[in-house]
């Protein structure tokens, strides 16, 4: 429980509308996306930088914990207040403060969603690269402090390769900038990629000025399906490796297709043991070019069919039956995990093949969807939690499929974060001396482990 | 007890179709937080308050985030039950628990209407602007029907000429009771495109404002006497012109008789049959535009319109039809898709969040430069008409009662 000042100095920050401690309320910012849950002692909504300096003086005075929280769609438990104190919810700090075209940057409130941020670019002819999975729902804030991927991450990077600058409250309360509205600034650290990525451990960000990029001319998507998952995972190491860029190769495996089908009804493959979809984007005759040789390409591996979608209408409607995939995983299992390992993308074969023989092996009900073209996999199994022998061999697959992953020279997380989910297999990417920096840094800015304790470090 | 909730996957996609979480920005108003907390009250980590009574009732029952869920949880059905639960422990509006009380009983409505018919006249106009009902003045309120609209027509009415086919019509407490001039013109459309229409006498409210607030047994004997009435009559279509009933035939009709332990072949025969008027229309848009032609009433008006949120998650949008059809010169607005905050008895409940709403769409209809302003839902056209000044010269009307008066 805060004591009765705390709980007083902080109404006094936001007022009564904009704090609550009643159990009910508290319950709904116990939990995102993923599986664990932890209620917190408070959650407060402030809308201003102030605001947020001031409520993070009285935690530092008080030593309570902070955790920021976005929209609560985290994949790995990031914003769970597991050792409790205030959820510092930024729903409603959700200004777009600038959209400057011309000198290409945007400078957004931390609560604005990525979706909104689109819409907002879309008749001026820009967008925001960065495009998770959840990105008409999720912050940017959230975004950002998870470094989030997507789909045409790969040809495009991710959130951090978009961050010019930040404004940040430290532990303390203080307010610090870094970055400026210039893509090319080596003036100091470059701070933006200590914060992007660091979940709320190491500040809170309050400001960010963010990359804006032209649209293409034109998108043209191909909709690939094969009769061997080997094949499937070949094509799309065969086509990075030839040279070709895509904006997004998308791996979906019998499985998971089955699963879309049977929420969505779009008259998805079925049958397929592995569907890929491909997007390429620029200007038109380049796009046709790329498809050509991508064809070829696809051919040479033995593509059962090959679908062009060019109207809009087609294209959006596959991609949404790509974003629904982490919710249709509810319909097989109460409870779905799924993770984020990433490896080379010559590796993606043979990542995928693991991947199925592990799951084959402790007989669980999954597959793997994939951001194939950045080596990017979701491997994913739906079992129910309260089944202790079937949640222990979930969690065994898991950490074979994360120790396979670091063999090929693969990562944790290719976007998901590390959150509650993968804190103690860093120890298979990172040695020791690697991680003890981590926490050199982390004391270092916020020495009374206040914000976000109980991740990462 | 259904324990559906368990298998929501916490993905949060219903976030970004919910009109009330878009409105407040606040987890504790959107789907998933319902569904989480039903969960919660359920397995006994929550006991009934009055807070969670609100958070339970602070939903338009709009029916987005079930048509936007990929984990299939039926999100109706869960807030209905844990609604009643709670009303039964917390206690409701009385304003509210009048409602209830009214609709269960046709007849009961009908004198209400009638006294309420009565006060309007009586009312001074100075007085009718400041006395309001919610969020909308009494001078914004249509006026009700003289007498109700089914008690003015035959059961059955024979079009001119050829007899194309045979549907049934369900007109809803609004056509009955407020907007008779819809009743009108869905008939005479009918007839024109040459359909016998069959309006059944006895046919009660659809119940869903009552189903809402906790009242499933009350609403037994609504729904039995529906589902014997609208059954039969050799009908191609069961024919509604308000969304909402159209959904309650459509979906909860069948899901609740199972409920009472009754048999729901009827209702499932019923539920298969249930076409919105504009869609019936749509399928035969040639007929109509040579009708149209030959009339030669076409008009200088510039349209647009707001689809109603039950139309677009049970039916479809009258928006491409609306685009298509020659005859008329149609402006979409920007936001013609979202929520205005009428659902239900959500602009009664919570004024302040609904006004929020539907200014927004106000203006942006205002910004198309139309002059009439479509939309099927009676609701949906009380609360955004809330929003208009005189000034503003825009007439909200049903598309029916557009398109009948170009015949």
């Amino acid at each position: 429980m805060l004591s009765k000042t705390a709980k007083e100095q902080l109404i006094a920050i936001t007022g009564k509308d904009r704090f609550s401690d009643a159990v009910e309320i508290l319950t709904c910012y116990s939990y995102d996306s993923f599986l664990e849950e932890a209620m917190p002692e408070a959650v407060l909504f402030p809308v201003s930088t102030k605001e947020v300096s001031e409520i993070l003086q009285v935690a530092s005075a008080h030593k309570i914990p902070v955790t920021a929280r976005g929209a609560g769609t985290s994949v790995c438990g990031a914003p769970i207040a597991v050792n409790q104190g205030i959820v510092l919810c930024f729903t409603k700090m959700d200004k777009i403060i600038e959209i400057n075209t011309p000198d290409r940057y945007a400078i957004v409130q931390p609560g604005v969603i990525n979706g909104e941020l689109q819409r907002a670019l879309a008749p001026e002819g820009f967008f925001f690269p960065p495009d998770p999975g959840s990105m008409n729902f999720s912050t940017i804030g959230g975004n950002v402090a998870l470094n989030a991927g997507g789909p045409r991450c790969l040809k495009y990077g991710v959130t951090v390769d978009y961050v010019l600058s930040m404004e940040v409250v430290l532990a303390s309360g203080e307010v610090i900038r870094f970055g400026s509205r210039n893509i090319k600034d080596v003036t100091g650290y470059k701070l933006s990629a200590l914060f992007c990525g660091s979940e709320g451990t190491l500040g809170i960000i309050t400001e960010l000025t963010l990359r804006v990029v032209p649209c293409p001319e034109t998108a043209q998507t191909l909709m690939v399906t094969f009769d061997e998952l080997d094949n499937t995972a070949k094509s799309v190491s065969d086509i990075i490796g030839s040279g070709i860029l895509p904006v997004a190769i998308e791996l979906v495996d019998k499985v998971g297709m089955n699963a879309l089908e049977n929420a969505l009804h779009q008259d998805l493959p079925t049958e397929a043991a592995g569907t890929l979809l491909i997007e390429v984007d620029g200007i038109k005759e380049s796009c046709e070019r790329e498809i050509e040789k991508i064809t070829d390409i696809l051919k040479k591996n033995h593509a059962v069919s090959i679908i062009k979608a060019t109207e809009e209408a087609d294209r959006n409607r596959l991609w949404a039956a790509r974003r629904a995939a982490y919710g249709v995983f509810a319909k097989i299992a109460p409870d779905i995990l799924s993770e984020d390992v990433t490896v080379p993308v010559s590796k993606v074969p043979e990542m995928v093949r693991s991947i199925n023989s592990t799951i084959g092996k402790y007989k669980l009900k999954g597959g793997v969807l994939a951001h194939a073209g950045d080596g990017n996999m979701h491997p994913f199994i739906c079992a129910d939690r309260n089944d202790k022998e079937e949640w222990a061999k979930v969690e065994a697959a898991f950490k074979e499929i994360f120790t396979d992953a670091a063999a090929l020279h693969g990562t944790l997380s290719g976007e998901h974060g590390i959150g509650l989910a993968k804190t103690q297999f860093l120890p298979l990417v990172m040695d020791e001396a690697s991680r003890k920096f981590l926490t050199t840094i982390k004391r270092a800015v916020d020495p009374d482990n206040i914000l976000n304790p109980g991740k990462l470090v | 007890m259904s324990q559906q909730s368990s298998n929501c996957g916490k993905c949060g996609i219903c976030l970004s179709v919910c009109p009330v979480f878009a409105a407040l920005k606040e987890e504790e108003n959107s789907p998933r937080a319902r569904v989480q907390l039903i969960k919660a009250f359920r397995e006994g980590k929550l006991t009934s308050s009055a807070l969670l009574k609100e958070l339970m009732a602070k939903c338009l029952m709009c029916g987005s985030c079930t048509a936007a869920c990929p984990s299939g949880i039926d999100h109706f059905e869960q807030f209905m039950e844990t609604r009643a639960d709670l009303i039964e422990k917390e206690g409701d509006l009385l304003e509210i628990r009048g409602l209830v009380f009214l609709l269960a009983k046709e007849y009961r409505l009908g004198l209400a209407a009638g006294m309420a018919k009565a006060g309007q006249a009586v009312l001074p106009e100075f007085l009718q602007k400041k006395i309001k009902v919610a969020n909308i003045s009494v001078d914004r309120f249509p006026n009700l029907n003289t007498k109700p609209f089914r008690s003015t027509v035959p059961e059955i009415i024979e079009p001119e000429g050829k007899v194309q086919g045979t549907v049934v019509y369900f007109t809803g407490c609004a056509t009955n009771y407020i907007f008779a001039e819809n009743g009108q013109a869905t008939v005479k459309l009918l007839s024109a495109l040459g359909y016998r229409v069959v309006i059944p006498k006895n046919q009660k409210c659809c119940s869903i404002p009552m189903l809402f607030h906790g009242g499933i047994q009350q609403a037994k004997d609504n729904l039995m006497t529906n589902v014997e009435c609208l059954s039969g009559h050799n009908a191609e279509a069961v024919i509604v012109d308000c969304p909402t009933c159209g959904s309650a035939l459509k979906k909860e009709f069948p899901q609740v008789i199972r409920k009472y332990g009754e048999d729901a072949t009827k209702a499932d025969k019923i539920a298969a049959k249930v076409t919105d008027i504009m869609q019936f229309i749509n399928n035969r848009r040639d007929k109509l535009e040579e009708l149209i032609q030959q009339g030669g009433k076409a008009k200088n008006d510039i349209i647009t319109y707001h689809t109603p949120c039950h139309l677009r998650n049970s039916f479809i949008s009258a928006e491409p039809m609306l685009r298509k059809l020659e005859a008329i010169n149609f402006k979409p607005a920007s936001d013609a898709n979202s929520c205005c905050g009428g659902g239900g008895t959500f602009f009664y409940e919570y004024p302040a969040i609904a006004t929020k709403m539907a200014e927004t769409k106000a203006e942006n209809a205002k910004r198309t430069g139309a002059n009439i302003w479509l939309t099927d839902c009676p609701m949906c056209q009380m609360n955004l008409e809330g929003r208009l000044k005189p000034e503003d010269g825009i007439k909200m009307m049903h598309p029916v009662l557009y398109l009948s008066s170009l015949l």
